[in-house]
């Protein structure tokens, strides 16, 4: 009988908490990222418009410039539409930020077989979906939400107290309609590129999605002479779901309500499509 | 001898169409092209269920009139005549309905009237009318037309031009070719193709043909479908009519030619695109665009377009809506058409120099699979 | 008529990055094995062989056909690449049968070729199962039937034995030997030496996109054994220590480092050297280091035929 000596330890070191294990994917996925000029290039062109605004809300406050070189200070209005501009540009850049950075995070990792390294470890797959989604997530809030915010509190601070307390809302409305389209985008790209594995393709379908979609839409309302084909275009119920939540007035097509319960309906359905393909392994018949 | 070498390249083209075959027509990774190709079918199939039952109750309705009326009687009625007057042209209406509001008053004031409404629904068994009666008075009249065969034949024209060519049809050719080799690189199986004893053109022509075989099979059947869809709700007579005396069955035949030649065009486009991009999203971006701005180009550069001689055979013009900015009114207008022949010409000889510097660029193409 | 595989000065780059370089090769019938650790340029050559990259540079004939006419050089040729991946949805035995289809032939001569060559490799059993279902030795397996299956006169095959378990792997290397009997071309490569050399007629070592040595094995090995080597030392008296070196007969030549701080030696029996330097040291030369000139060529070697010394 052979009498081995126990020799093997296992590490005792510590451990990163589990709670915070997805951030450890977040960090290096967005490192990653970035390691591409030209996704970084592209992430600083976002913040052109944003710049343009801030400068807008400052000249919309000096007053004596802009009478200077006579231009009536209600020319540049800072409102709800001035907002809802600023949401509406910053969207289409957060979807093409999505659809080039979005495939790119978890389509390698399941055209390579990576899952079973990742599950073969501490880590649930809703925080490897956790991990992932929150890069997409922080990249598109840097691009949306966060500098409508700061804009909104250079608006705040010059406007005054009584300006700011009846557009508290707006802020909200900010934060909400940005979440709904991070949400939206990120599931999409995330789902999308699940189930196809190619990063291309999954970009390219992230704009036939969109595209096609809308396309769809326009001819099922020409055909059927109605409006419900605007439920197959998601651009379109986002618009509208903006336009009440900036209390643009506009007319809609179709129920704000509706636009709500679709969008939701949408994201339900990329979540299933995701944690379906999401698994350590694959059975090939 | 000659014959013979041409022989085997041909059994060789059929080896590749049918593995391809297998990949386009069967893959579980392709159905997506068939939904693509199906979906205007649905359309139009939902539109004749929905016409016929429209035209059901239409007829129902007529049926239930005391008089049998023509298209004439329900236009003669008109805003501001009493309900006895109506009644007069149209007889008791066989559908009525009361209602009452309370209308502000236009003064001001805090007070408001009562108003009596009464709606009437006529039907000439093809046509409705919904006369709409306030306090007796016509107030509001509404035609909804049956079946008028020249805004459903620009309906379809419509879907066929925006929808069915410039997307459907568009994707699908993309998929598919672009997936002939670049699908192949990505799969790192392309090697398999190229150590076989087959010159790497012969292998390019198959390929194509196998693309072409696919998408003309799904999208021809789907453009057949949706004529049959479309015709399928008329009325015999108006069928009849429709097809053999207002061009109907000619129509369906150039829409499948161009959905054919749309096929070959597009396809050679996205061969080259797929064997010389890395990445084919950009250059498949780019010829969105391309023809896109089509219009706005000089007229020299218009022709290397496939959308420029396919709009030329579209046999139905789409009128712009009044409201329609002058941007699209440009996109839908056929300022210079071309004749078949040249159009068709034009297309083969854009697809041919596709094909040729797609040959060679295959024979110049090296296994180098990188990472995805 | 040309009966042999000849590379005539050939280079191959990718970008800026050697593949391989300078290569003149001229390879006989029988098993040749390409030997070099990886990245050395082994599936480089292979590649270039068979037309799949072309060269950068130089001249590249496989008997009578140049690489970059597929139409007749694949009549003769078969190669079972190092690539692990399939064209989707086939079975072993559609995945044989239908390349043998593009080959031009009738679909009864392609099945009766296709099983044959599936019960070469032993894999009649999971012949209809899809291919993406099998383990790695089953696809090498299936890889190789299919380079095998029109009888090709010229066999390449990139890492054949990779994958495979000891059993597999002898009835693998009977397979070659048996082809190689028909006056077969039998092209292998490895990164194990002594796992192909007993079977090999002749050997190539890369190394680095260079071939280092070539030729039957046994004349390989003792090329390797003459060839010098270059020790640099680095002490504190250098010229006491390189007199004392004259004295023993294995150095071929010794010259003193440019900075008076050591010596280059040049030997023909690095092992014996080291050997007397540990009594030089003893008697008491302050030696403060030791280490190969030529690290490049002899680490391989000592990769390649060391390794196989210590396996025995
Ligand atoms: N497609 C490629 N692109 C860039 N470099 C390559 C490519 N293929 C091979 N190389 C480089 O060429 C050299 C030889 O590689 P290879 O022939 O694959 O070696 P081996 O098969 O002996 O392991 C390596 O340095 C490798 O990095
Ligand atoms: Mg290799």
């Amino acid at each position: 009988m052979a009498i081995y000596r126990r020799n093997y330890k296992p590490y005792a070191g510590p451990l990163t908490p589990a709670w915070s294990r997805w951030f450890i994917l977040f960090r290096y996925s967005r490192r990653n990222l970035f390691r591409s000029k030209f996704m970084t290039g592209l992430f600083v062109v976002c913040f052109f418009y944003p710049m343009l605004c801030l400068l807008q809300i400052y000249l919309a406050h000096s007053v004596s410039f802009l009478e200077q070189i006579g231009i009536p200070s209600r020319v540049i209005a800072i409102d709800n539409e001035f907002f809802f501009r600023f949401m509406g540009v910053q969207g289409v850049l957060a979807f093409l930020m999505t659809a080039l950075a979005g495939p790119g995070l978890i389509s390698p990792d399941l055209a390579n077989g990576a899952l079973p390294l990742y599950f073969c470890r501490p880590f649930s797959r809703a925080e490897y979906v956790l991990g992932k989604s929150s890069v997409l997530a922080i990249l598109l809030s840097q691009m949306t939400w966060v500098p409508g915010l700061v804009l909104f509190a250079m608006q705040a601070s010059l406007a005054g107290l009584s300006w700011t307390w009846s557009n508290l809302w707006i802020a909200g409305s900010l934060v909400l309609s940005s979440l709904i389209w991070i949400a939206i985008l990120s599931l999409l790209a995330m789902a999308l590129s699940a189930w196809v594995k190619w990063r291309i393709v999954a970009g390219a379908l992230l704009l036939a999605v969109m595209f096609f979609g809308a396309g769809f839409a326009q001819a099922i309302n020409t055909v059927m002479r109605a409006e419900w084909g605007h439920f197959f275009n998601v651009a379109y119920l986002m618009t509208t779901v903006w336009n009440s939540l900036f209390r643009v007035d506009t007319e809609h097509a179709i129920p704000v309500v509706e636009a709500w319960i679709a969008l939701l309906v949408y994201c339900a359905i990329c979540l299933g499509l995701l944690m379906r393909k999401v698994r350590a392994y694959e059975v090939i018949r | 001898m000659k014959k013979t070498v041409k022989g085997i390249w041909w059994a060789q083209i059929k080896a590749v169409i049918r593995l391809e075959m297998k990949k386009t027509f069967f893959a579980k990774r392709g159905l997506w092209i068939y939904l693509v190709a199906a979906l205007p079918v649905l359309l139009f199939i939902a539109y004749a269920i929905a016409t016929s039952s429209q035209q059901n109750r239409s007829a129902s309705v007529a049926r239930q009139g005391v008089k049998r009326l023509a298209y004439q009687d329900l236009l003669a009625v008109k805003p501001g005549m009493t309900s006895e007057e109506v009644m007069a042209i149209l007889g008791k209406p066989p559908i009525t309905f009361h209602w009452t509001e309370d209308r502000p008053t236009q003064d001001g004031t805090n007070g408001s009237i009562r108003v009596n409404h009464e709606d009437f629904h006529y039907s000439d068994g093809q046509n409705d009318l919904f006369v709409g009666l306030a306090n007796g008075k016509v107030e509001s009249l509404n035609i909804r037309q049956g079946i008028n065969l020249g805004q459903d034949s620009i309906m379809f024209a419509a879907v066929f031009q925006f929808f069915f060519l410039r997307l459907a049809v568009f994707f699908g050719c993309l998929g598919i070719f672009m997936n002939l080799f670049r699908g192949e690189i990505l799969d790192r199986s392309l090697h398999f193709y190229f150590l076989a004893p087959m010159r790497r053109e012969v292998l390019m022509a198959g390929k194509f043909l196998a693309g072409l075989l696919a998408t003309c099979t799904i999208f021809g059947l789907s453009e057949v479908l949706q004529t049959i869809a479309f015709v399928w709700h008329f009325p015999p007579g108006v069928r009849d009519y429709y097809l053999y005396h207002n061009h109907g069955l000619e129509y369906a035949a150039i829409y499948l030619g161009v959905t054919l030649l749309a096929c070959v065009g597009y396809g050679a486009f996205f061969l080259v695109a797929g064997m010389m991009f890395r990445n084919p999203i950009l250059p498949a971006a780019a010829i969105l665009i391309w023809e896109g701005i089509n219009p706005f180009l000089p007229s020299v550069l218009r022709q290397f377009s496939v959308i420029y001689y396919l709009k030329s055979f579209c046999p139905v013009d789409i009128p712009a809506s009044p409201g329609t900015p002058a941007v699209f009114a440009l996109l839908i207008s056929n300022s210079n058409p071309v004749p078949a022949a040249t159009a068709i010409l034009g297309i083969l000889i854009v697809a041919l120099i596709a094909l040729y510097v797609s040959s060679v660029q295959v024979r110049r193409m090296e296994i180098n699979y990188t990472t995805e | 008529m040309n009966d042999r595989i000849v590379f005539e000065d050939v280079s191959k780059f990718y970008g800026e990055i050697l593949g391989v370089n300078r290569i003149n090769l001229s390879i006989p019938a029988g098993i040749t094995s390409l030997v070099g650790p990886n990245g050395s340029g082994k599936t480089t050559l292979m590649n270039l062989m068979t037309g799949l990259v072309r060269p950068t540079r130089g001249r590249i004939q496989v008997l009578d056909y140049k690489t970059d006419d597929p139409e007749n050089l694949f009549k003769i040729l078969g190669y079972s690449t190092q690539f692990d991946a399939f064209p989707k949805g086939l079975t072993g035995f559609q995945f044989v049968y239908s390349y043998l289809r593009l080959a031009g032939r009738t679909s009864e001569s392609a099945e009766q070729m296709a099983w044959r060559a599936i019960e070469r490799v032993n894999l009649v059993d999971a012949a209809r199962r899809n291919v993406a279902g099998y383990s790695k030795g089953m696809r090498q397996r299936i890889r190789l039937a299919q380079a095998l299956a029109h009888d090709p006169k010229v066999v390449v095959l990139d890492e054949p034995l990779n994958g495979l378990d000891p059993l597999a792997r002898s009835e693998m290397i009977a397979l070659f030997r048996s082809t190689a009997a028909q006056g077969c071309y039998v092209i292998i490569s490895s990164h194990i030496l002594h796992e192909v050399d007993v079977i090999s007629d002749q050997v190539i070592l890369l190394s680095n996109g260079y071939v280092v040595a070539e030729g039957p094995i046994h004349n390989v090995r003792s090329e390797i054994q003459e060839h010098p080597t270059q020790i640099l030392i680095r002490c504190s008296q250098p010229r006491e220590l390189a007199a004392k070196m004259f004295e023993y007969p294995q150095t071929i030549e010794v010259s003193i480092h440019k900075d008076e701080g050591g010596l280059l030696l040049k030997t023909r029996d690095a092992d014996r050297f080291y050997l007397t330097l540990n009594e030089m040291a003893v008697n008491g030369i302050d030696i403060e280091s030791i280490a190969p000139a030529d690290d490049d060529v002899l680490s391989v070697y000592e990769y390649l035929i060391g390794n196989e010394e210590a396996v025995r």
